[in-house]
């Protein structure tokens, strides 16, 4: 008796735990997802819409989102800077290079729950292009710190793991055909503490 | 021992059918996506933020620099007609089905009076629209989506602090109507 009933049960075992194991890790690693990657800069250009995989249409349910249309934009999530380490709050980075054409832009930081990070007094955890120092041939350099900085300082605060999230909005790169050419700004740490 | 064996095996068989299975099912039953969110906050027809100042966001993954409103609308009850007057930076309107999935957006470059005023329809709806354009419609964009239950979401750009009252207020008077 027990020689049968241990195989049905470790079969059964195996089957649902890893079934449900491995969906869980597969969305939140963004495994199956049409990902366009440009340096540390990550996007999803098919999230939400109809051409997008089984694995993208289970994470917008499972997040809760509702991702930016094509003619509303599109948004990168950098998790790294250009070395390969985590993006920690308690460092200082430059962002920087040139912006894609785009009526506008925005920079912010988010924890790994995707919520901004707390403004620092009237400092929010995040700069957009009209309010930023722009350079001579149109590059824009930003300072994500949590020591204040002359020209674009992004106030960060508190400590633990951080994504910097930026947002194109009305943007001709959300259409296919632009979308292999897109070069964004280089993210690289100065230090930290 | 090799029993055991054949059973892990028959097991592993068996977790890639549970994951495909989990993975087709998830976006028809998930309890926490953007539909199961909106219906805690308000009912249809009726616009609600998707993210506040202090309260946790309805929506996750909202730009901050943005304020932004969704209604959820059935269109098996009639059409759906979304006005927002006024002039703010930016806006934009996107479409969703039941389950998240982005149908159809538009900004504020694509309506030349910069109004926001769309009729949501479906193809049927559509035809007997085109009889006789009510005159509440004429100056409306229409959007053909095949769907029946949706959300419409309008985000609007707040650039700085000083913006945030006038964006709020925009999108306060904000109409998601059945029509």
């Amino acid at each position: 008796m027990f020689r049968i009933v241990l195989p049905v049960f470790v079969a059964l075992l195996v089957a649902i735990v890893g079934g449900a194991w491995s969906v869980r890790y597969a969305l939140d690693h963004g495994f199956g997802m049409d990902t366009l990657t440009v340096g540390p800069w990550q996007a999803y250009p098919d999230l939400g819409t109809p051409g997008a995989s089984a694995y993208a249409r289970a994470a917008v349910a499972r997040r809760g989102e509702l991702p930016l249309g094509r003619a509303e934009g599109l948004a990168f999530r950098a998790f790294e800077d250009g070395s390969g380490a985590p993006l920690e709050r308690n460092c200082t980075y430059r962002i920087a290079g040139e912006m894609p054409t785009a009526r506008f832009w925005t920079l912010y930081a988010v924890d790994p729950s995707m919520s901004p990070l707390p403004a620092r007094g009237i400092r929010a955890a995040g700069l957009q292009s009209s309010a930023v120092l722009h350079e001579t041939n149109g590059a824009v350099t930003v300072t994500a710190s949590p020591n204040p900085t002359p020209g674009n300082w992004l106030a960060l605060d508190g400590t633990g793991r951080m994504i910097l999230v930026l947002g194109l909005y009305d943007t001709p790169i959300a259409s296919a055909t632009e979308i292999s050419r897109v070069v964004l700004p280089r993210i690289s740490k100065l230090g930290c503490g | 021992m090799t029993r055991l064996l054949y059973a892990i095996v028959v097991g592993l068989v068996g977790a890639g059918v549970v994951h495909a299975v989990v993975l087709l099912l998830l976006p028809h039953y998930s309890a926490r996506d953007a539909w199961a969110r909106l219906s805690g906050s308000a009912d249809f027809y009726r616009f609600t933020r998707m993210s506040g100042e202090d309260e946790p966001p309805v929506i996750r993954g909202i730009d901050p620099f943005f304020d932004a409103v969704a209604c959820r609308f059935d269109l098996s009850e009639g059409v759906v007609h979304v006005e927002a007057p006024g002039h703010v930076p930016f806006w934009s309107v996107s479409v969703y089905d039941r389950r998240g999935q982005n149908i159809y957006s538009l900004n504020d470059r694509a309506q030349t009076l910069g109004d926001l005023d769309l009729v949501l329809v479906t193809p049927s709806q559509m035809i007997e629209l085109r009889k006789d354009v009510p005159k509440e419609f004429e100056k409306s964009v229409f959007v053909e989506a095949d769907v029946g239950q949706g959300i419409i979401a309008v985000r609007s750009f707040v650039p700085d602090a000083t913006w945030k009252q006038a964006v709020a207020g925009y999108l306060d008077n904000a109409q998601c109507t059945l029509r």
